[in-house]
């Protein structure tokens, strides 16, 4: 007869017999890199940031004084400083919520009607240019909205050029042509995001169930009261994680303003350039703090709105 | 000689939930070993403690003898067939089945040529080259069982083995099951929640209850000597009398138990009630009535005629069907 | 529930897909303009010298290869970082296990500039240099997340039972490690290192600030950045942006098509 148990035949035995015995060991081994990596370089990182906005610029030498101050964020209160805070806050709004109505019928139909192969193209239609190379599409629009570009040439052959000189006169979005007004890059946000919109917002009316429609139907609802009344309160907390991206993408983006708009500052500009050719870390790092406050405000609403179920 | 497996004042807990609170327990050897109860009351737990999935938080489990509480999974000489099965997608059956071969170092031609031979055994000798996913949940569980048994084990357990089967295949695996197991004379330890099948395949069982063993015996034991009121109403849905009752009946102060199978209809008879609702089941038919304050169910096999709900009817019994049962629960 | 679409609906989502793409396709277009200066539409006429250009151009090459091997590296330590994240995370409970899934979302679901500002602050207090291995060090942090989501998706996915069922056939964690689990997360980690790679491939935001100067920090987008501010030939931007394109689309493609059966389609959150 064979025994109850088998000898170990080697470490390998071993190993897996001490790894049973105390769970824990491997569970160390699992993790110590990837803690050491994220938990030491880069919450370490942001630690040294949020450290470095509690520091200072002396005006005079130019040097970061290493001394607790709040006077660094007092900065943020200036005029101009403030400004570049809400417009950020504004745009990140208005991309928002046009990504939204944007979206919808895209998320809508593939998550209803799409189906087979049709809902799988539809599906790598969204993904191809969420993942695409973000450098590109910026620069597609580039081409696109210069002056001498595709949408002057299909205003002035349509005869619609009356409409793109009526909304680029229009005060304060508007300019001189779409590449370089609020206009222009209010346009490439919302088209370089859009996709971040489209995904959890489709995942969210996939989850509403068909029996539960036909319930509503059941009982008498019209197809506007449905809408209304199930799909679009089973569906917000979708539009809500959409809205997560499209509106922390557009407060911390520092590229596409720079290259087309009306060179107005905003929140990742700023960033960007008080490290750079300012060199005043200390500001940079508060102005940088600005976003992580709001997006902390943001998160928790949407965790009360349930939304990160639809994450 | 040893027996297959025995738990010495077991306990597993998580947390502060006593999943097995201080189990003893002996299984023989040859034994088609049942543990029988609603789910959370420790007997997968239990399985899994004597596969070596879990370990017990206090006492002593012993296979064959051996003190098995240093000896991980790989080492025991034991195998499971999972619940879902839980088979190997990307590999064939023959090599799903030859799988535990292979880890030991047996060489190719001669693992294929057992585990052909087992799959032979359960009938599926020609299904070697597929995937588990073209195979039907029948033929899944067929090469569960040929995957585990293959390793020659000295125990083999079972956790809800026929759970996802429809009935009719159900009962045919049951016979072949029992047949297998007769054949083999390994050991096998099964975990249900289904009393039929428990009191159909096994040669004795434990009935579990919030993590405590409420019983052990055969078959028969169980159905017709419950200890306590969980096992008479788990096992059959029996009738449980209160201690008041019992003694109407002739009995000592003790709670009891009364079959529904076990009543008749008579004239007059030591119990008496109005017919609230009757369930034809096609062997006969279940009524139910309230009698001196306690409901109550009769099973009257078929072709004998049957009250209709509202008459007043008399029950009798034979002496020997109260069986008095102790205090727990 | 009807089982058509009203066409207004199908118009808008045609309209919007179609928004989606247009605009790329465009960029093919511009390769062949033969307008050097503008972005004349239409072009006045079609060329395919620039292909030609671009291939001879000094500055592009190097760029191009310092790219590749920065997406390469960072690739295979979000490999390695991932995977021992999701194996440590898909066992048992532990205590810290939300918050480790916080802090393993948080450098993308903070804004790029965040993560860039960070990694520039604390750099030189680490006594490090800027050079293409700070470029790597924070290309790896925001690629361990996209391996970790295709990685965790996967492992939720596998019957838990089949490592249970291959340590019951008696094979030791080796094992099983080899003949179980790597055949079945195979997929999933090659799908979620072509995401991060096509990632680490065209990332411009964190590069920048973690970049040295010089050429020898110089990757193909900070390259295109620079173009896209101060335009010299356009067209050949236009042949950079469309292998910058490729570059990323084919690894994109196949990791949908390697977990497309899953429910973990790879790409679903970036």
């Amino acid at each position: 007869m064979t025994p109850a148990s088998f000898p170990a035949r080697g470490l390998a035995d071993r190993l897996t017999t001490l790894f049973w015995r105390h769970p824990r060991i491997l569970l160390v081994l699992l993790l110590t890199p990837p803690l050491l990596w994220l938990g030491v370089v880069y919450l370490g990182s942001l630690a040294a940031l949020l450290l470095q906005s509690f520091y200072a610029l002396d005006s005079f030498s130019g040097l970061i004084v290493p001394e607790f101050t709040l006077k660094t964020y007092a900065q943020l209160f200036t005029q101009s400083n403030l400004s570049i805070i809400l417009r950020t806050l504004l745009m990140a709004s208005a991309v928002t919520a046009a990504s939204t109505i944007i979206a919808f019928p895209i998320a809508y139909y593939a998550a209803r009607y799409a189906k087979g192969r049709l809902k799988a193209a539809f599906y790598l239609g969204v993904m191809l240019p969420l993942w695409s190379s973000y450098l590109v599409k910026v620069y597609a629009f580039k081409l696109i909205l210069a002056k001498e570009g595709i949408v002057t040439w299909v205003a002035t052959s349509t005869h619609t050029d009356w409409l793109l000189t009526a909304a680029l006169s229009l005060p304060y979005v508007g300019g001189n042509s779409l590449a370089t007004s609020y206009l222009g890059t209010f346009t490439v946000f919302c088209y370089v995001w859009l996709p971040y919109m489209i995904l959890p917002m489709q995942a969210a009316l996939e989850r509403v169930p068909t029996t539960m429609l036909e319930a509503a139907a059941d009982l008498g609802a019209t197809a506007r009261q449905t809408f209304w009344t199930v799909t679009m309160p089973l569906a917000l907390p979708g539009i809500i994680a959409g809205s997560i991206f499209t509106f922390s993408l557009t407060l911390g983006d520092y590229i596409i303003p720079q290259i087309i708009g009306n060179s107005a500052s905003y929140i990742g500009m700023a960033v960007y350039q008080l490290q750079g050719t300012a060199g005043n870390i200390p500001l940079a790092a508060a102005f940088a703090v600005v976003p992580i406050l709001i997006m902390l405000v943001y998160l928790t609403l949407a965790r009360k709105a349930g939304a990160f179920d639809a994450l | 000689m040893p027996p297959a497996v025995e738990f010495r004042a077991v306990t597993r807990h998580f947390g502060p939930v006593k999943a097995v609170d201080s189990v003893d327990l002996t299984i023989a050897e040859g034994a088609f070993f049942a543990m029988l109860g609603p789910s959370g009351s420790g007997k997968t737990t239990c399985l899994r403690l004597i596969s070596g999935f879990e370990q017990p938080s206090a006492g002593q489990i012993r296979i064959f003898g051996e003190d098995v509480s240093a000896t991980p999974p790989h080492l025991r000489n034991v195998n499971t067939v999972f619940q879902d099965y839980a088979l190997f997608p990307h590999l064939t059956v023959l090599d799903n089945v030859s799988y535990g071969l292979m880890v030991k170092g047996m060489g190719k031609t001669q693992r294929y040529a057992k585990a052909e031979e087992m799959l032979a055994l359960v009938k599926l000798g020609s299904y070697g080259h597929r995937k588990p996913a073209q195979l039907s949940g029948g033929q899944r569980q067929r090469v569960a069982l040929a995957r585990a048994l293959v390793n020659e084990p000295k125990v083999l357990l079972l956790d809800e083995p026929l759970g996802a089967l429809d009935l009719k295949l159900r009962e045919a695996m049951q016979d072949e099951l029992k047949a297998l197991q007769r054949r083999l004379g390994i050991t096998f330890i099964f975990v249900t929640h289904d009393q039929s099948e428990a009191l159909s395949m096994a040669d004795s069982l434990a009935v579990f209850n919030q993590g405590k063993i409420a019983q052990i015996g055969t078959p028969a034991q169980i159905y017709t000597q419950p200890a306590t009121r969980f096992v008479a109403d788990f096992v059959g849905s029996s009738n449980v009398l209160p201690p008041t009752l019992t003694q109407a009946l002739g009995g000592p102060a003790k709670w009891s138990s009364l079959r529904p199978e076990s009543l008749r209809l008579a004239q007059t008879g030591p119990l008496t009630g109005t017919v609230q609702s009757q369930r034809y089941l096609g062997t006969g038919t279940r009524i139910t009535l309230t009698a001196q304050g306690t409901e109550l169910a009769a099973f009257l096999p078929a072709g004998q005629p049957i009250p209709p709900e509202g008459t007043q009817i008399s029950l009798t019994f034979p002496p020997n069907a109260l069986h008095i049962m102790d205090d727990t629960p | 529930m009807r089982s058509d679409a009203p066409l207004s609906l199908k118009l808008t989502a045609g309209a919007g897909l179609l928004f989606l793409h247009l605009p790329i396709l465009l960029i093919f277009l511009y390769a062949f303009t033969s307008e050097e200066r503008s972005f004349a539409f239409p072009p006045p006429g079609l060329t395919t010298k620039w292909f030609a250009v671009a291939w001879n151009r000094a500055d592009i090459w190097p760029p191009l290869i310092l790219s590749l091997q920065v997406a390469f590296l960072a690739t295979i330590l979000a490999l390695i970082l991932g995977t021992l994240i999701s194996a440590a995370m898909s066992g048992a409970k532990f205590w810290g296990r939300d918050q480790l899934s916080l802090l393993i979302i948080l450098p993308i679901a903070l804004p790029g500039v965040i993560t860039g500002i960070a990694l520039r602050a604390a750099i030189p207090m680490l006594h490090l240099d800027f050079s293409a291995l700070t470029i790597v060090l924070g290309h790896a942090t925001f690629c361990i997340v996209i391996v970790y989501n295709n990685a965790v998706a996967r492992f939720r996915r596998l019957s838990g039972g089949i490592l249970e069922a291959s340590a019951d056939l008696g094979a030791n964690a080796f094992q099983t490690f080899r003949h179980i689990l790597m055949p079945n997360l195979g997929t999933a980690l090659l799908a979620g290192g072509m995401l991060a790679f096509a990632l680490s491939f065209d990332e411009v935001i964190v590069t920048t600030f973690t970049a040295g100067v010089g050429a020898a920090s110089k990757t193909l987008p900070i390259w295109m950045l620079d173009e896209l501010i101060r335009p010299r030939q356009r067209p050949v931007t236009n042949v950079v942006a469309m292998v910058v394109f490729a570059t990323t689309f084919l690894p994109i493609l196949g990791a949908y098509y390697l977990t497309r059966d899953g429910a973990e389609t790879a790409g679903a959150g970036k």
